[in-house]
């Protein structure tokens, strides 16, 4: 057969030139065609933080992920991929996955966290710092479940646990059925992104009478952080506060525009980027003001900065300061009336100041005040948190509602990080009340403690709620805010439209010596395909011999099968 | 998965081609390069099918899920060119019957497996994703090799002058049955929602009745005179 058709296609190149041509353009088309992507399953996944902050690495240094998957019930792990459910997860789980050198770690979140048990999501909220406190070398990945992603696991875990306790019959048979899945991501490496800018915004509200008059500075950070970027809504931390400070520029607005009410005290509000990252924004900003230029609403008379961060719920208030306002400064006035309209209009309100010295050798401030108090400026934060070490401020649990079904009884164990509303509302109607109280004097003026200069309409609460949906719609991690985003711009605007000289700021890392640097990759599409062990092609091959050897056997001895059929037939055909 | 794999799928699909090719004796009439003119031949009325259904019947975008029974069934009425083919290229043989519908027969279903289901194998089973597909596929080759052999006798049968009158109506129903096969495959998957293992099961009895029943006629109408 060979040699016919050698002399066939001798035959064919020679004579006939669109013939070869049919042929061969096909064949160096096959040849050179590219391995399809065709997957059993695509996802997007998010990988976690991969920052530096003053030099110091931190999250995972990888982005890159070819390898098979398993679950932590598997024997061994090195270099595979482990995949792990928020249900199941746990410290110690996911520590040895690492020590056994992992290929990759692969976190499947449910689809809904709103509704999360609320256990686990303070025992998750609790590792996160950890899992971002060093740095790690193989890429850890987040997926949201779906139901392919569950059967991918499922099929995995079973798999992965029954390894070892079966005989080589029952492991020949396994590798037949099983299905194994190399988890591919499609993206490149993580590259430092250059030149990153970090946006702040400015606006001010000027006051009337005389040109030194003190200035109240209202501050509050608008990025969110958590253990992967693209899943920090950030709710509590700190979109409340924003949202508080828009309310309170909003209100005060109002009351500096008539005349009657226009006080003798210049406003302004700041809202800052990259508040996670050690307020960087916030420490440019105040370089700017006070070194850079000749005159600055900070540089002359500040009578005392307000920081807002996370203030979306609880029943208590914390006043943070870093030292102890004097008795006659403006701050303690502010503490005062405070104190004084909690007592008299909110009493359910624990209100408390909580003391805590600026530690200049820890790697991260603690509360936005201390910036300013470096820079001798006098600033407290306002908190519902008692410390700022609290795990809430730095997670991607913390979400716009947790769901009712998520709790196990009445109100017990405590609800999740997320906003109430009517708790904000009435936080920032508490806030503004103060301020007026000391913007107007008037305590000294003679006002009872419980006269309200806000009505209850005034501060309207479908507005909070707004900017809060609004802010938690999408992902606000400083990495994904640059100066084109929506988020910034749409601030810029909200802002825009109460106070006057609304500016941006913006922070670029040093190119020399960089105190931040964020990395890339942190979205990817993850391919899970099915693949068979190399000892299943074996088998295949085997049978597919044992196939084809039954087939030579049987077109071989096709004569018997037709001499039966004739002999059937025969008699037949005698008869007619 | 791996190259292997691909070996693998290729060596299921075309071992039974080129044993038939050997033990069937074509390869001592020198039948090679008729083979190869009967793939042509193949080749044409595919294209000419193609056009005709590219004219004739516009892309149906009925609802998902829903069945075009008549679409499907005018569609499938295409395939008689089918019929047709494989009488131009009988009747442009010379020989005996066998070796006739042999030619034929192999000629049509080789084109076949290397115009529809090499690419496909070489561009899939090659692919890190494993899927049992390419072994089916390969399955089915051969047996869409035994279903032209089967067709090939059917249609030589129904070209003979001398064919008895008694033998008209089966050789018509067999004839039709072979070219509504596959649309007939088609409604069962969608009236029974068979898996694709089921399908393949089903495919390969249809056929093996398909052609034992020609097999029978053949016998008989051979050796009758």
């Amino acid at each position: 057969m060979f040699e016919e058709a050698s002399e066939v296609f001798d035959n064919m190149f020679k004579s006939s030139f669109p013939l070869t041509f049919i042929v061969f353009i096909p064949a160096v088309l096959i040849l050179v065609s590219p391995l399809p992507a065709e997957a059993a399953h695509e996802f997007t996944v998010y990988r976690m933080q991969q920052y530096d902050l003053q030099g110091q690495p931190y999250g995972t240094r990888n982005a890159i992920l070819n390898t098979e998957a398993r679950t932590v019930e598997a024997e061994v792990l090195s270099r595979r991929c482990v995949i792990m459910r928020l249900a199941d997860f746990s410290y110690e789980e996911y520590q040895k996955a690492l020590r056994q050198s992992a290929g990759a770690v692969v976190i499947i979140l449910p689809k809904n966290m709103s509704a999360v048990p609320q256990d686990i999501v303070q025992q998750f909220m609790e590792l996160e710092p950890e899992m971002l406190a060093t740095e790690t070398i193989v890429p850890v990945y987040f997926a949201m479940e779906d139901d392919e992603l569950l059967s991918i696991y499922t099929q995995t875990l079973t798999s992965s646990s029954s390894q070892g306790s079966l005989s080589a019959a029952e492991v020949l048979l396994h590798t037949a059925t099983a299905n194994g899945f190399q988890m591919v991501t499609s993206g490149a490496q993580s590259k430092a992104i250059n030149d990153w800018a970090i946006t702040s915004l400015e606006g001010r509200l000027v006051g009337v009478g005389g040109e030194d008059l003190p200035t109240i500075v209202v501050v509050a950070h608008y990025d969110s952080f958590g253990v992967a970027p693209w899943l920090s809504y950030g709710a509590d931390s700190n979109g409340s506060g924003v949202s508080m400070l828009l309310e309170l520029a909003r209100l005060f607005s109002k009351l500096y525009t008539y005349k009657r009410t226009h006080a003798g005290y210049n406003l302004l509000f700041f809202v800052s980027g990259g508040g996670k990252f050690n307020y960087q924004g916030t420490k440019r900003w105040l370089e700017d003001n006070l070194d850079h230029t000749d005159s600055s609403l900070l540089q002359d008379n500040v009578a005392f900065v307000l920081c807002l961060d996370t203030l979306g719920n609880g029943d208590s208030l914390h006043l943070h300061v870093s030292k102890p306002p004097k008795e006659g400064t403006p701050q303690y006035s502010l503490l005062k009336e405070l104190e004084m309209v909690v007592a008299s209009q909110y009493p359910e309100v624990k209100f408390s100041m909580v003391h805590k010295k600026i530690n200049l050798a820890d790697d991260m401030l603690a509360w936005e005040h201390e910036r300013f108090g470096i820079r001798r400026l006098p600033a407290f934060t306002l908190s519902h948190l008692p410390s700022h070490r609290l795990a809430q401020r730095s997670s991607i649990m913390d979400v716009r509602s947790v769901s009712p079904s998520s709790r196990h009884g009445a109100g017990e164990p405590p609800a999740g990080p997320h906003v109430d509303v009517k708790k904000l509302g009435r936080n920032t109607k508490l806030v503004a009340e103060a301020l007026a109280r000391v913007i107007y004097n008037l305590t000294e003026k003679g006002a009872p403690g419980d006269l309200q200069i806000f009505t209850e309409q005034m501060v309207q609460e479908e507005q909070l709620s707004a900017v809060v949906d609004w802010l938690t719609a999408q992902p606000r991690a400083a990495q994904l805010v640059d100066k084109d985003s929506s988020v910034v711009s749409t601030l810029e605007y909200h802002l825009g439209h109460y106070l006057k000289d609304v500016k941006r700021h913006y922070v670029k890392a040093d190119k020399r010596d960089p105190e931040f640097v964020f990395y890339d990759q942190l979205k990817q599409t993850m391919n899970a395909y099915r693949v068979k062990p190399a000892i299943f092609d074996l088998l295949l091959a085997v049978c597919i011999a044992a196939y084809l050897g039954l087939m030579y056997l049987a077109i071989q001895n096709f004569g018997v099968l037709y001499s039966v059929v004739r002999r059937i037939t025969q008699p037949k055909t005698k008869t007619h | 998965m791996t190259l292997f794999h691909f070996g693998n799928c290729f060596a299921l699909a075309y071992f039974p081609y080129f044993i038939t090719y050997k033990c069937s004796g074509l390869s001592e009439y020198n039948a090679f390069w008729r083979c190869v003119q009967a793939g042509a031949t193949y080749l044409f009325v595919q294209l000419c099918k193609m056009l005709f259904l590219a004219t004739f019947f516009p892309t149906w975008e009925g609802g998902a899920g829903v069945y075009d029974f008549v679409g499907e069934f005018m569609k499938a009425t295409v395939d008689l060119a089918d019929l047709l083919g494989l009488h131009l290229v009988m009747s442009r043989n010379a020989g005996k019957g066998e070796y006739k519908i042999m030619v034929a027969a192999m000629g049509w279903a080789t084109a076949e497996l290397v115009m529809s289901r090499c690419l496909p194998l070489w561009v899939g089973a090659r692919g890190i994703e494993f899927d049992w597909k390419y072994i089916q596929m390969s399955f089915d080759s051969n047996i869409s090799l035994v279903h032209y052999i089967a067709m090939a006798a059917v249609v030589w049968m129904f070209t003979r002058y001398d064919l008895p009158k008694s033998f008209r109506l089966p050789v018509t129903v067999l004839l039709a049955l072979c070219v509504y096969k596959a649309f007939l495959m088609e409604l069962f998957v969608h009236v029974f929602l068979l898996g694709s293992w089921t399908v393949l099961l089903v495919k390969a009895v249809l056929t093996g009745a398909i052609s034992l029943c020609s097999l029978f006629l053949f016998v008989t109408l051979v050796h009758s005179n």
